[in-house]
């Protein structure tokens, strides 16, 4: 089952293509489920019972490399899409009832929160930025050092960790227990019994991986739809970043998925980014490559957040880049210059053509908004938690 | 016997293949249970948590307020050298429940033992596995055995206070790691010393285990404890400390039948 499964994703149509999923194939399945859970409006029961059916149409990103989330264990489902989203804006599940998932992850902004460093309980400050949540069935692993290596097991970091959520799993895992309408929803969904480690994760995880960005005008371009026209600038954009940013952010996800040191520091005491997990010197100081899509809306920029605005990055490139040993080789010229010589011009079209990348079908969904009931949650759940 | 081996092979065919492709000679062979009790300890004595002081080798001392493992992979071994892999064997013990102190493995084939080894922690193929829904028992992250920042489980805590050093400081090993340079994974084969283990069916022997813990700084690579200032990840300090361990940490103390 499991290899048909891997064979079959390795077919993932590569042109436009809207195909009659047929059944067995869990991957069109989950491609459709989420694209559908995403696109759709509040379409309500019809929609619903359409979703359950494995042949359900559907359109898949056609200029996507190959989906790397094993959905055959997570099959996407409408109820289960929504409970994940009454979790991730659910702020009872920090240890003070302050914080969700959606108090860092705004989905305005990409689901990221305009903070340098992400605001925690209690005014507590991570050592990182929150980066956006978008196309995440396309990860090879998560966070800026790549420590966690699958989306499920990602939800437990923010949850436990004291700077964020700072709430145990054995205790969110009580007061959802706590809580009549959980155990319905997830009884409904689950079967009865006590909800688990896997279901909460689980559940989670059909709300952030339904997270899909592919509708920006620049998809739209390079996927010949109406509504893709660039300006001429914009073109010359598109340009420049295929010869000079491509080669780390890469394919139509925009990064190639390694970690590298794009020059922000000489040494690395704070944050030594992929050395913290790998223990290697020889990774000090390189990062995950982030993705750039809606990236006009995720400022501030890089893990620290140390940039405010895209041109002080464009401006980093051109001459902000510092030397160190384990500096990527694409920022070092032939002729021992550091950076991406970039002309005042050439930063204003870089600029155009990043603004080409903000995509509405993400920003704006009421589908990945606040659930309406989450207004009820806003009140502290009594008698439950710490 | 050995045509009355294969005929009975042949009737069982069909319904192996039903069963799901089990080996036809599983439901022939007799099984019995072992039954294991840990005794944790700092020394010569018992361990209480937040009370007990331990004395290692150098003199060093600490008391320990946590102390938690995993073992698995268990496999019992034949005086021919043969073994048997229990499948699925994953057991946290937590000196803070008792229950955890004794724990039983079922579907053992008759037969005498003269050895045991363990993983002491949880072997890489497990912990790799990013699906939380492989994560039964005492696997579950809600344990927190877990690291949420770096996939995989913390093989070995043991948390407690540094009292030989002044001032007192805090003691933190959180071990684990299961690639390379960093692979903590290490496994310990507790001697029997001549001792036998027969299992039988409807029949539990009792294999009583000695866990000393100053033998995580005592070792083939010793610790002290004064320059000592944690373990947090998978790192080469937790190498060293899995190391120690592994070498002498468990012992059988002895081997009982109801
Ligand atoms: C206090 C702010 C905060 C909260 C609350 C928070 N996050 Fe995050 N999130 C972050 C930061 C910061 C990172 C990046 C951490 C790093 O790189 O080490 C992150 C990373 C992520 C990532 C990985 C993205 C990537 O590209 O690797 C996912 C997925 C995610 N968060 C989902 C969640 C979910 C689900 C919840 C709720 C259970 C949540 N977050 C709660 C701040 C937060
Ligand atoms: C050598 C590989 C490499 C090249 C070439 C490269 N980048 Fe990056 N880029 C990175 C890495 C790695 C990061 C993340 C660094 C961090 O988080 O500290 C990053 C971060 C960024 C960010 C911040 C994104 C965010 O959400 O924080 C932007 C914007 C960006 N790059 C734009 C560009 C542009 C435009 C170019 C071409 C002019 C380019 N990059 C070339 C590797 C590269």
């Amino acid at each position: 089952m499991r290899r048909a499964c891997s064979a079959s994703r390795k077919s993932l149509p590569n042109k436009l293509t809207t195909v009659a999923a047929p059944r067995r194939t869990p991957w069109r399945g989950w491609l459709a489920g989420i694209l559908l859970l995403g696109t759709l409006g509040a379409a309500g029961s019809a929609a619903v019972a359409h979703l359950r059916r494995p042949n359900a149409a559907f359109v898949a990103p056609a200029n996507f490399p190959a989906l790397v989330y094993d959905v055959a264990k997570n099959q996407p489902y409408e109820a289960t899409f929504e409970l994940g989203r009454q979790l991730f804006y659910d702020p009872r599940l920090s240890s003070d009832g302050t914080i969700s998932c959606g108090s860092c992850h705004q989905q305005s902004r990409a689901f990221t929160d305009g903070q340098a460093l992400a605001l925690g309980v209690a005014g507590r400050r991570s050592a990182r930025n929150t980066p956006a949540l978008q196309n995440l069935g396309w990860h090879r692993s998560f966070m800026a050092d790549g420590g966690v290596r699958g989306l499920e097991l990602q939800a437990l970091a923010p949850l436990t960790s004291p700077q964020e959520m700072n709430e145990p799993l054995a205790d969110a895992l009580a007061k959802l227990n706590a809580d009549p309408e959980y155990r319905r929803r997830f009884a409904a969904i689950y079967g009865p019994g006590k909800i688990d480690t896997p279901q909460f994760l689980k559940a989670l995880a059909q709300f952030t991986s339904a997270l899909v960005s592919a509708d920006s005008r620049y998809d739209k371009h390079v996927r010949h739809e109406p509504g893709g026209t660039l300006t001429a600038p914009e073109q010359r954009g598109l340009a420049l970043f295929q010869q000079k940013c491509s080669g780390c952010h890469a394919t139509d996800l925009f990064t190639d998925e390694s970690f590298r040191n794009n020059g922000l520091d000489r040494t690395f005491p704070v944050d030594s980014g992929r050395a913290h997990i790998s223990q290697l010197p020889a990774d000090a100081g390189r990062f995950r490559v982030p993705s750039l899509r809606n990236v006009a809306r995720t400022a501030p920029y890089m893990h620290d957040g140390r940039f405010a605005t895209l041109p002080e990055v464009l401006a980093h490139y051109d001459h902000g880049v510092r030397p160190s040993r384990t500096l990527d080789p694409l920022l070092r010229q032939p002729d021992g210059r550091l950076g991406l010589p970039l002309t005042a011009q050439e930063q204003q079209e870089l600029l155009a053509f990043l603004n080409t990348l903000t995509d509405n079908s993400l920003l704006t969904n009421p589908r990945f908004a606040p659930p309406p009931a989450a207004a009820r949650n806003q009140l502290p759940l009594a008698g439950v938690g710490r | 016997m050995k045509i009355r081996f294969s005929t009975l092979g042949l009737l069982l065919l069909p319904l192996a293949l039903f069963s799901g492709c089990k080996k036809d000679s599983d439901s022939l062979e007799p099984t019995g249970s072992v039954n294991f009790t840990v005794r944790n300890v700092a020394g010569s004595q018992d361990l209480v948590l937040n009370n007990t002081v331990a004395t290692t080798a150098t003199g060093e001392t600490f008391t320990t307020e946590t102390f938690e493992y995993y073992l698995s992979n268990i496999k019992l071994i034949k005086s021919d050298g043969s073994t048997y892999a229990a499948p699925d064997t994953y057991f946290l013990v937590d000196q803070a429940k008792p229950s955890s102190l004794s724990f039983t493995v079922p579907g053992v084939p008759a037969g005498d033992y003269t050895g045991v080894s363990f993983i002491v922690g949880v072997d890489a193929q497990k912990t790799g596995l990013t699906d939380p829904a492989t994560f039964t028992g005492d696997l579950n992250q809600a344990n927190n055995m877990y690291w949420t920042w770096n996939s995989g489980h913390i093989f070995l805590k043991l948390q407690g206070t540094i009292t030989s050093t002044t001032p007192n400081k805090p003691l933190t090993c959180h071990i684990g790691g299961y690639t390379d340079p960093n692979n903590a994974i290490v496994t310990a084969t507790p001697s029997f010393s001549g001792a036998k283990l027969t299992v039988q069916a409807n029949h539990t022997p009792q294999l009583h285990l000695v866990a000393n813990v100053t033998k995580v700084f005592d070792g083939p690579k010793p610790v002290a404890l004064s320059t000592f200032t944690g373990a947090h990840m998978p790192s080469a300090q937790s190498v060293q400390l899995a190391q120690n361990y592994a070498a002498g940490m468990f012992s059988v103390e002895k081997i009982t039948t109801e």
